[in-house]
């Protein structure tokens, strides 16, 4: 596998060359520091992507297109990093030597379609797509009840703090929905064109110089700027008191969301030592929490903790009879107790590393989590996979014992389920 | 070992029975650093009611033993947990149940021999106790009502039930919780001596490891276990109807949603080979529902649809075709999608397209070892073997082939239900 990254003035490319897969991918990144008033207009863009072009005039059209590509796949996708928001839009399609001699070329042709050549006449987006569009978005948001492990999420983070950018929800707002107009959809979409810093990345059996010609091409976007904020949102202090919230829902089991945060951590305890640890507490299904929650106390199905590493946060939850809430949360908070107070063996620290060295090693066998990998160098300076490699077996029981000690539980949320149906 | 090229697809499978029936399956990856082995059992949620081996009566185990058999598994007499041995070596592990089978697995890059040895040597040691069985039943009651409480779930079970009179495949696959704290650790042993056997499980491993050592390990842990004579599962006397037309409920949502299942009797459709069947009843929803369907355009365009989800259940006698759609207009939605079997045109430049789109995909899937697993798991429970020709079974299909088969379909014998936001009746 071999990377060059080319520094086009108004972008960044990066090209990986590899033969391990037979298709090439193409990801173009938007992003500009997150406004929680653009994450909706940011999610219908992406949808408006998929709906119709200038040249391809509904949603079928441009899945023919596609399908005639040899299937040919382009998916968009609006996401937070950090203090950024980030548009993807993907390509992949199957290499020319499994397809037919031009078919790349064409299917970069139909990508610059779909993000160069909208469906937009007289500076307005089609109307009646963006009807389409945003009656479907509108069902889905008035719906969020129904997923309750991902709803859990986001009350938690609204009642953490309501101001901070990691309470933003990444689905958008029924609000913000309504005040979408086809023209200031353009205005928008115009905006991001010229303002959002871009990264390209092409991944496949390629050759760097042509490639850089045809994505110059492909990708004509002409303005140059510069980063803004930092990635990592501010690192502020836990809260004295805990705080306790709940909501009641009709359904018959309750979802725990608990929010830790992480204060005070360096680069290579967040990056390293924090890994660890939550890999230890609440990662895997060898973890503490799996091990006493579930297995001993038979409490619950789901428990686990993630990482929010650029929000300096980590998340506890787990699916629960209500009547398990205190009984549940005592033990989870025991066992960051024993984390702090160094109850974990030499053995679960050498397990974590291992479990984290197969998730590096996996890494080379997927088109996107290569370009991820390459991405987060890209914008945070992570470090590569060998020095991932080389640190992450370094940390040792006092690193994790000292991330320990400054991770506190912070806020509780209970979505409670209280059912009134038979049965 | 015999070894097939999948042709079309740049991968080769190497296969062999062992002397006691169970079947082995390699497919390697020399270009990828990891591997994937699936050890399987063809026995899922749907078989509830058998004569064991050597007994003249049938018994009736409780909905959703297979699945809580599954869970058991990782318990084991010297205590140590499945899990926790994988992890060693950063090696993750799980386990999965569905109506017709269940399956371990392990995947990683390192260990692979003795990952592959302990992988057989646990699901071949089932241990089970009055406590360990008691302990279950909490973390599965959580599993079951974690489900029950997706109002996608409500809806699909709530059609299940009514396309099928008697059919397992009304219920869960977990069971209810009222079935699975009937469950006792001599059921347990009862569904596993009698499905756990060889000559009922497969074990098939994907990626990048060492074919000649694998097999050797193989030969030493699976050669010598035996096989009881085999269970005789009862009958499953489904009728061809559906059990109820039309129905509606309410439900904790905003957006109403709609069900709808299509069954169709095997034995109305004529002879076929059972691959070449499903290629092109799927075919036929795909022209008719797809993503590029003019149903779909004119749904959208009409504000019709929100959220559409469509899939075949198989079971040896029936195909079910199945839709799930969130809509702001269910009775519009229904009436649509009626038309549109009623009319069911089929267009050859559409079925043509699609023919290149799958053999594209089934090109891309084989880029990678998950997807190849999938796939072959698959094939291997409904089809009972390796499919090397899938990519030309797709090249030849024919229009003629499609319209004789979708002339025999009966399209009224639909179920359509209703789900409605419960504000609606108050």
């Amino acid at each position: 596998m071999e990377y060059v990254k080319k520094d086009l003035g108004s972008y960044q490319l990066h090209l990986i060359q590899t033969d391990q897969f037979k298709t090439i991918t193409v990801r173009v990144a938007f992003r500009s520091p997150v406004v929680k008033e653009e994450i909706t207009v940011r999610n219908i863009l992406c949808d408006m992507f998929l709906q119709s072009s200038s040249k391809y005039p509904s949603k079928r059209d441009l899945t023919i297109q596609a399908q005639e590509l040899y299937a040919a796949d382009i998916q968009t996708n609006n996401s937070r990093l950090g203090n950024y928001n980030n548009l993807d839009v993907y390509l992949s399609v199957l290499h020319d030597k499994y397809t037919e001699k031009g078919n790349f070329q064409k299917a970069l042709q139909f990508l610059n379609e779909i993000i160069f050549h909208p469906d937009v006449h007289a500076q307005k987006f089609n109307g009646e797509k963006l009807e389409i569009v945003k009656n479907t978005m509108r069902s889905n948001l008035s719906s969020l009840k129904e997923d309750g492990a991902s709803y859990s999420l986001m009350r938690l983070f609204e009642v953490m703090d309501k101001s901070r950018v990691s309470s933003y929800r990444m689905v958008g707002y029924l609000d913000d929905l309504e005040k979408v107009t086809p023209e200031f959809l353009y205005q928008y979409y115009q905006k991001m064109i010229r303002s959002d810093m871009v990264d390209v990345f092409v991944i496949g059996d390629i050759d760097f110089k042509e490639m850089t010609r045809m994505v110059r091409e492909a990708i004509p976007i002409k303005t140059v700027k510069r980063q803004r904020v930092p990635y990592l949102l501010e690192d502020i202090r836990p809260r004295a008191r805990r705080l306790f919230a709940k909501e009641v829902v009709d359904t018959s089991q309750s979802k725990l969301a608990i929010g830790c945060r992480c204060h005070g951590l360096t680069s290579y305890e967040r990056n390293y030592a924090l890994t660890l640890y939550n890999i230890i507490l609440g990662g895997s299904g060898d973890s503490k929490l799996f091990k006493e929650v579930r297995e001993t106390y038979s409490l619950c199905y789901v428990i686990n903790s993630v990482p929010n590493k650029l929000d300096h946060l980590i998340l506890i939850r787990a699916g629960i009879d209500k009547e398990n809430y205190s009984k549940s949360l005592e033990l989870i908070e025991k066992n960051l107790q024993d984390m702090r107070k160094g109850n974990f063996t030499d053995d679960e620290i050498k397990v974590a590393q291992e479990y984290f060295c197969t998730a590096l090693d996996e890494v080379l066998d997927s088109p996107s989590r290569i370009m991820d990998n390459y991405y987060m160098m890209e914008l945070i300076g992570t470090d590569d996979l060998e020095e991932k490699r080389r640190k992450i077996m370094q940390v040792d029981r006092a690193d994790i014992i000292r991330v320990a000690k400054k991770v506190k539980m912070d806020t509780v949320f209970l979505l409670e389920g209280d059912s009134h149906e038979e049965n | 070992m015999k070894k097939t090229s999948l042709k079309g697809l740049d991968l080769t499978a190497y296969t062999e029975t062992l002397s006691n029936g169970l079947d082995v399956i390699f497919i390697p990856f020399e270009n990828k650093s990891n591997y994937y082995i699936s050890y399987a059992t063809r026995f899922g949620s749907e078989v509830t009611n058998f004569t064991p081996a050597d007994e003249k009566r049938p018994h009736k185990v409780p909905d959703g033993i297979a699945h809580f058999l599954e869970h058991k598994m990782f318990e084991q007499e010297s205590g140590e947990d499945p899990f926790a041995y994988f992890s060693k070596s950063g090696t993750g592990a799980n386990a999965s149940t569905s109506y017709d089978s269940t399956q371990y697995i392990c995947y990683g890059t390192k260990n692979f021999l003795d990952n592959l040895r302990y992988l057989i040597q646990y699901v071949n040691a089932p241990y089970y106790t009055d406590e360990n069985v008691e302990k279950e039943k909490g973390i599965i009651a959580e599993e079951l009502k974690m489900y029950a409480d997706l109002p996608d779930v409500q809806l699909e079970t709530r059609l299940r039930e009514n396309v099928y009179h008697v059919h397992p495949r009304r219920i869960d696959i977990g069971g209810t919780e009222e079935e699975i704290y009937k469950i006792t650790k001599e059921d347990l042993y009862l569904c596993y001596n009698n499905f756990y056997s060889p000559n009922n499980m497969f074990l098939l491993v994907v990626g990048n490891f060492p074919m000649e050592e694998a097999m050797s390990v193989i030969h030493q842990e699976l050669d010598s276990r035996e096989n009881l004579p085999r269970a005789v599962i009862a009958p499953i006397k489904e009728k061809k109807s559906v059990r109820k037309k039309t129905d509606s409920f309410t439900g904790n949502i905003q957006v109403p949603k709609i069900g709808m299942g299509l069954k169709i009797a095997i034995s109305d459709l004529g002879e076929y080979d059972d691959l070449e069947l499903d290629l092109y009843l799927t075919m036929f929803t795909t022209m008719l529902f797809g993503s590029s369907s003019l149903f779909r355009e004119r749904a959208r365009n009409d504000k019709l649809l929100n959220n559409f989800y469509c899939d075949w259940d198989n079971t040896e006698e029936y195909k079910t075709f199945l839709i799930l759609a969130a809509t702001n207009h269910p009775e519009s939605l229904i009436d649509e999608i009626r038309k549109e079997f009623a009319k069911h045109e089929l267009d050859e430049a559409m079925f043509n397209r699609m023919k290149k789109v799958w053999i594209a995909n089934e090109v891309k899937m084989a880029d990678y070892i998950d997807s190849t697993v999938h796939n072959v798991y698959d094939d291997m429970i409904r089809y009972h073997r390796v499919i090397s020709n899938k990519v030309d079974t797709i090249r030849h299909m024919d229009m003629k082939t499609l319209e004789k088969i979708v002339s025999r379909i009966d399209f009224d014998n639909v179920s359509v239900v209703t789900m409605r936001p419960q504000e609606e009746i108050l």
